[in-house]
């Protein structure tokens, strides 16, 4: 009965119904990134940069007012592109390993981030909402926002479909063949930190790697050829998302919390029924 | 005949990493359609850099590199529609399921515009794995990756392949099904083929040409002009017994009927398998 209510607000309340179309066109979004983020094994590297985000955010926090959502949107995005650049070019076909600077870096921007939000902006704002986020606080801007995200990537993405796979799946075959590796290289970095700074609100710096990472894993478990792993990516992203929200909003739950337990779960009940089916069928 | 202008030619390459002592110091060799060309050499000597470089994925510091007697700096972008890498298969990347028939389509929708007509089924067929053509990748062996590997170099017919240890990790059936089907291949599109090799018997048989690398020193020459003596500077060990030029000893045979021959001055008559096996010294 409760689940029908919350339904219900979905429609009749303006804030609820941004929250809810904002987490389908950012789960779309997440879906699509999510394979091949695993698959180039820029896990660790989705994580550095989402956690950078606190360093912009405190910056932008302290030289703008909260209801000025824009200029700190654009203040963070910029901070934390500018973040992602230096990793990138770093990291770019790197024979040393470069977990250990993405390490230094990650905790380092996340440092920096608390002393500049303690020092300049701790009566303005509360860090902890931007670290776990807080979807309720989604704006009609922001739902703009996620939609401009998604009509951005999902071409970047689909349009030159087999060139990311090619890189990803044989780069030195791709390279030689033509393909521009250190352009998509730098490009796939770019739309992370786009994604990542337009889903704070949704699930907060810390939460937003569960949306970025169950996905392309479940599919990447799953899928028997390569299209079927994006399009179980988004499906899986999109349905598990939404729900999320929906049980957050009927319960009173963190939003974010309850949108990375939901896919946490979903995922681990998968993975039990297959080994399940096939130990059956064995 | 061969194409009196050399399809790749290398004049004084020198590369390092890092500045150290140089990997590659004045190499120069040249190479014409339809001829093989076979790089022997011991682990570190430098084989893969120079392929690695003729392919742009490393600068040379010095030095000139001539396609179809053009140089390489010379053309707007890389020629890379002139010729065609196989990496060694370990390169690949195992996380996406992908099959032989998408992996193919990755590289053929590169060249839609120049070469329409190339047909995959067409292609797979001739390197014997057109059965496989649904099949992932990741769950071929060795020999079948590297002729989808090879497969995949053909798709936009290059005027010169380069292969970096394509039987390595084969049997001996497998080595010889798959230098077969290279040689198939240049007779046919009178491909000029450069090949990196640890097998020295295969690659005596199977190139015209045969460049020696260890580092700074190389020798590049006909495989008719292939010594001993040269091998064991290259490899800094003494060979006990050499597969060597059948027309060498042929000529020597009719010449003054015994089985000496000038690569090894070794009389062969007496033992029963005589130019089958190269080996080290025990």
């Amino acid at each position: 009965m409760n689940f029908i209510h919350s339904l219900q607000d979905f429609i009749h309340y303006d804030f609820l119904l941004y929250a809810l179309l904002g987490t389908l066109f950012l789960s779309i979004t997440c879906g699509l990134i999510s394979p091949l983020l695993i698959a180039r094994k820029n896990a660790f590297m989705g994580s550095a940069i989402s956690h950078s985000t606190l360093l912009g955010l405190a910056i932008a926090v302290s030289i703008f007012s909260s209801d000025s959502p824009l200029s700190i949107f654009a203040t963070t995005l910029v901070i934390t592109i500018f973040c992602t650049l230096f990793l990138a070019f770093s990291t770019y076909r790197q024979k040393l390993p470069t977990d250990s600077l993405i390490g230094i870096f990650y905790t380092a921007t996340m440092a920096m981030g608390i002393l500049i939000h303690s020092a300049f902006a701790k009566n303005k704002t509360d860090l902890l909402s931007f670290l776990f986020g807080n979807i309720l606080l989604l704006t009609k801007e922001d739902l703009i926002l996620s939609i401009g995200l998604l009509a951005i990537t999902a071409p970047l993405i689909i349009i030159p479909f087999k060139k990311w796979l090619f890189l990803t799946y044989d780069e030195e075959g791709a390279i030689t063949s033509g393909v521009n590796a250190k352009f998509y290289h730098y490009l796939f970095f770019i739309l992370l930190s786009l994604l990542i700074v337009t889903s704070i609100k949704l699930a907060g710096t810390i939460l937003i790697e569960t949306l970025l990472l169950v996905p392309g894993f479940f599919a990447l478990k799953f899928a028997s050829n390569v299209r079927q792993t994006f399009i179980i990516s988004v499906l899986f992203s999109t349905f598990f998302a939404i729900l999320g929200i929906l049980i957050a909003n009927t319960y009173g739950l963190p939003s974010g919390a309850t949108l990375a337990v939901v896919l946490f779960l979903a995922l681990m009940l998968s993975l039990l029924l297959k080994t399940i089916y096939t130990w059956i069928r064995k | 005949m061969t194409d009196p202008t050399p399809i790749l030619r290398a004049d004084k390459l020198s590369f390092s990493y890092n500045s150290e002592e140089p990997t590659l110091k004045d190499i120069s060799f040249s190479l014409f359609s339809g001829e093989s060309l076979g790089v022997l050499g011991p682990n570190g000597g430098g084989k893969s850099t120079l392929m690695k470089i003729i392919v742009g994925l490393l600068k040379a510091d010095s030095g000139k590199l001539f396609f179809e007697n053009k140089l390489s700096s010379d053309y707007k972008v890389y020629p890379f529609a002139l010729f065609s890498y196989v990496p060694q298969n370990s390169e690949l990347n195992t996380i996406l399921p992908v099959k032989v028939n998408e992996y193919m389509d990755f590289a053929r929708s590169l060249y839609k515009e120049h070469n329409s007509a190339t047909d995959i089924d067409e292609l797979l067929d001739l390197v014997g794995i057109l059965h496989k053509k649904n099949s992932l990748i990741s769950k071929l062996s060795g020999g079948e990756k590297q002729r989808v590997l090879l497969a995949r170099a053909l798709i936009n017919r290059p005027k010169l392949l380069l292969l970096d240890e394509p039987t390595k990790g084969l049997d001996s059936n497998g080595q010889d099904q798959l230098l077969a089907i290279i040689e198939k291949i240049k007779t046919r599109d009178k491909t000029a083929v450069m090949i990196v090799d640890h097998n020295i018997n295969q690659i005596i048989r199977n190139c015209h040409k045969i460049l020696c690398l260890n580092r700074t020193y190389h020798w590049h020459d006909h495989r008719d002009l292939l010594t001993k003596n040269i091998l064991e500077d290259v490899y800094h060990c003494e060979f006990e017994h050499l597969l060597i030029h059948e027309n060498d000893l042929k000529n020597n045979t009719e010449q003054n009927g015994t089985d000496h021959h000038l690569f090894c001055d070794h009389d062969h008559s007496k033992e029963i398998d005589p130019h089958s096996l190269l080996r080290r010294k025990k």
